[in-house]
């Protein structure tokens, strides 16, 4: 079974096409980046998947069926300012609407769903800002809530949109660890990933994308100059150095 | 999909669409002014005005009011219609006095061109009734309850029709002069029937001060819940007093009016029911406008007589 | 003192505060206050069509009116922003302009007809709480109830639905439906506020409340209390105020107090101006001191 299987995706917004014939296949179990240059259409790939959005041609599955949010597979972490934070609660609180799905329409959510929803956040090591208020709390430590809610869920697959944007060197060594553990688990997950830099040592499968998808597999066989060529454009050049450290050839 | 068939042009075609239908609404209403000009024509604001002009006039002029049976003179304001009514009317009557409050540029505006009319501004300031709270500055304009100011009236309303309309003088005047007899008459009936009310049960309450006029000249005690205009505001407390006076003065039954809003009458009632006292609704008096037209109450003296009917049942 | 009438209009104006601070709070995490604000102003063609349409002036009739427009209103914003180029805050004045225009329109129609003024729907600008009756305050009591019931059940759905959408939508919750009920809770509180405050004030008890209780806490179920209780009592002490003299009409004080109710909060409460301009000086005396 593949995690994630997407044929001839295609999404348009006021007569701009997006996405065109976008295919892909991954198997499960991998840490995958999608990485692409800035209005490439990444989020949008996500959003596709999580089918959030109503105008899309093609046909996605996830874990070998339609995407059906109600089975509560697909955790998902969104960028930090997709979001207010000015919103009057606490950490402890966002991290529990990770439980919603399982504790029920009209229900109070129950003991065990506040001990999961502790764990969770120790698990990203938040505890200690359980009752603190969300707007008081910094970049990375939103960053971290957001995964601990996803963790709650307790997903068997996980989408996060730019995780490591401008987070502390501690919040990114967080999140990836706990990364790794998911996949140790059998776990997969999809990154869409903005740092070239790391691509190689956090991620050993890798989606290429632009406007469709130009290459998806092993990060080793995918990572390459000519792809990044392709996938990059003229913004290569730019790239020359992060290439050069990472002395792909 | 639906949104792609949707553009921007479409919403803007929307929006001009509900704009359209206003203004085909406003065109509608515009379309029952007569736009040739008549022989003869006189409008005057309300229908009591209006219908003395009747009585004097006869057939021989085409007299209109502005404000139909129910509609509220102190809140009035013209339309595009009315003013091309006006425009049209070579005589207009209004009874001034503030009745009227928001249509006095309109009268000014139309002094210019015609003969325009206040038929309470010519009475003797000294026989009308103040407002309570505006001594010396505002008065009641409520004139037409007091049969004898009315009979001045009709007399200055006659006095001008002569003098625009002299080929009909003697029709005019002989009409004056039956019409008159007839509030006198109205008024002997009056003084009958309010004299079945024991004394001390005249006492009249309303919506709004529109009977003091009529309280002073046929003596009753009288209170409204609202001032002079139904304009006042009036809060809890009005409610309140309204209620506790009904209470200590034992007061059998109150009365609505045609051309305002019964819910205040209604929370009164019950107010007065929840301490303990039984107050019914008399009946609807004609207070700021006159009955339909074409029946009994349309007529001066048949608003009157239903008037004083309505009173002098519910309160014997 | 607290006779019949001044207790019923004061425990129906309680009664209308309290749902207020309740849709007032959601409304205003949404971000869409001034939404609330048009959907009022737009209940007014409603009544008059209503009117118009059956000749009955009973308030069922009318409030079920209000409703369909108000509801409208809400729907039409929606619309032109989703599917043109205007945005929110020009749709909204877009929508609550002519909407009551339009509602004034039909309102001067019923004004030059027969029973026009007999109908009372004049009050419905300004409000007319002093009237209210007892059946009035049955209404308000009911509005009330099913407000707090379902705020109390949709809680925790709505909550997450406010703050992050897509995330909801990701784990299955049925986002548009619950945003259709709340739409019809604030509708509700519209159209049985209107005859005591008027379409026109209404606004203001679904904004100040909630505002005026976020400045006292950062946890949602506190605001959604204390925007209550702020509703409540605006409504009691604005009523108990306008009665103590003649001719003061009840909405507009009841909106002074709520409004002084914000001021003071925004002076003394945690977040407010004395409480920072105290932390500044507590700041400028370590800075010295070190």
């Amino acid at each position: 079974m593949y995690a994630l299987t997407v044929e001839n995706l295609s999404v348009a917004y006021d007569k701009k096409i997006v996405l065109e014939n976008a295919n892909v296949t991954v198997p499960t179990g991998r840490l995958v980046a999608i990485i692409g240059p800035n209005g490439a259409g990444k989020s949008t790939f996500l959003k596709a998947i999580l089918n959030q959005l109503p105008n899309k041609v093609g046909k996605i599955e996830i874990l070998g069926k339609l995407f059906d949010p109600k089975s509560l597979v697909v955790g998902y972490v969104p960028q930090r300012n997709a979001v207010d934070w000015d919103f009057p609660t606490n950490a402890l609180d966002i991290v529990l609407m990770g439980r919603y799905g399982h504790t029920g329409l009209f229900k109070r959510p129950s003991k065990q769903d506040k001990q999961l929803a502790m764990e969770a956040l120790e698990s990203v090591g938040m505890q200690e800002f359980a009752e603190r208020s969300i707007g008081q709390l910094s970049g990375g430590q939103q960053q971290r809530v957001f995964l601990a809610r996803a963790l709650a869920q307790n997903a068997t697959i996980y989408f996060l949109d730019e995780p490591f944007a401008g987070v502390d060197a501690a919040t990114e060594k967080t999140i990836i660890d706990i990364l790794k553990s998911l996949k140790a688990q059998g776990k997969s997950i999809f990154v869409v990933h903005h740092d070239l830099q790391t691509v190689k040592e956090y991620f050993d499968y890798t989606i290429l994308l632009n406007k469709t998808i130009l290459a998806s597999g092993v990060t080793e066989d995918v990572f390459t100059p000519q792809q990044l060529q392709k996938t990059y454009g003229g913004k290569l050049f730019m790239m020359q150095e992060t290439l050069g450290a990472n002395n792909i050839c | 999909m639906f949104y792609k068939v949707l553009t921007t042009g479409m919403v803007m075609k929307r929006i001009l669409g509900v704009f359209m239908l206003m203004m085909l609404l406003v065109g509608c209403s515009a379309e029952k002014s007569a736009t040739d000009k008549k022989e003869g024509v006189v409008v005057a604001t309300t229908g009591h005005i209006a219908d003395v002009v009747k009585e004097i006039a006869g057939d021989h002029l085409s007299v209109s009011a502005l404000m139909g049976p129910g509609v509220d003179p102190h809140l009035y304001k013209a339309t595009q219609s009315d003013l091309s009514t006006l425009e049209n009317a070579e005589v207009i009557f209004y009874n001034g006095l503030n009745l009227e409050a928001q249509m006095l540029d309109v009268f000014e505006q139309m002094a210019q061109e015609k003969t325009v009319l206040a038929v309470g501004d010519q009475l003797d300031k000294g026989k009308l009734l103040d407002d309570e709270e505006e001594e010396g500055e505002l008065y009641d304009p409520h004139i037409w309850f007091n049969i004898d100011l009315w009979k001045q009236v009709v007399a200055t309303v006659a006095e001008t029709l002569v003098k625009e309309y002299p080929e009909h003088k003697d029709e005019f005047n002989a009409n004056e002069t039956a019409f008159l007899k007839k509030l006198d008459e109205l008024q002997t009936y009056a003084t009958e029937r309010i004299n079945e009310i024991p004394t001390k049960q005249r006492i009249l309450v309303t919506a709004h001060d529109a009977f003091n006029y009529f309280g002073e000249s046929q003596g009753f005690e009288v209170r409204g819940l609202q001032g002079l205009s139904t304009e006042a505001e009036y809060g809890v407390k009005d409610v309140q007093e309204m209620v506790d006076f009904l209470v200590d003065n034992k007061i059998k039954a109150i009365f609505v009016e045609s051309s305002v809003s019964d819910k205040a009458m209604q929370a009164v009632i019950e107010g007065a029911k929840q301490k303990g006292h039984d107050v019914t609704i008399g009946g609807e008096l004609f207070s700021d406008a006159m009955g339909a037209e074409g029946t009994e109450e349309g007529t001066y003296i048949g608003m009157y007589q239903h008037n004083i009917d309505t009173i002098v049942d519910a309160l014997k | 003192m607290l006779s019949g009438n001044l207790l019923w209009v004061m425990l129906g104006t309680m009664l209308l505060g309290t749902a207020a601070g309740i849709t007032g709070t959601f409304s205003f995490l949404q971000k869409q206050s001034l939404v609330g604000d048009a959907a009022a102003h737009a209940a007014l063609p409603g009544i008059a069509i209503a009117f118009l349409l059956t000749g009955q002036k009973d308030l069922p009739i009318l409030i079920v009116g209000a409703a369909i427009t108000s509801a409208l209103s809400v729907y039409c914003i929606q619309w032109i922003v989703a599917f043109s180029k205007i945005k929110a805050d020009a749709a909204i004045g877009l929508v609550l302009t002519v909407f009551f225009g339009i509602g004034v329109v039909f309102l001067t129609v019923v004004n030059h007809s027969p029973l026009g003024n007999q109908s009372g729907l004049n009050d419905f600008i300004f409000g007319k709480a002093a009237t209210m009756t007892k059946v009035d305050l049955a209404w308000l009591f009911i509005s009330a109830t099913i407000i707090i019931i379902v705020s109390l059940l949709f809680y925790k759905e709505w909550k997450l639905l406010i703050f992050d959408p897509v995330y909801a939508r990701g784990i299955g919750l049925p986002v548009e439906a619950l945003k259709a009920i709340l739409t019809v809770l604030i509708v509700l509180t519209i159209v049985t506020g209107i005859q005591s405050v008027g379409v026109i004030l209404m606004s203001a008890l679904l904004i100040i409340p909630a505002v005026s209780a976020r400045l006292w806490t950062i946890k949602l179920s506190s605001m959604l209390i204390l925007s209550a209780a702020i509703g409540g009592i605006s409504g009691m002490l604005g009523t108990f105020i306008s009665s103590m003299r003649t001719g003061l009409s009840t909405g507009p004080i009841i909106v002074l107090v709520a409004s002084s109710i914000f001021f003071i909060s925004y002076l003394i409460s945690p977040a407010g101006r004395l409480n920072k301009y105290l932390r500044k000086i507590q700041f400028r005396k370590q800075g010295e001191v070190g």
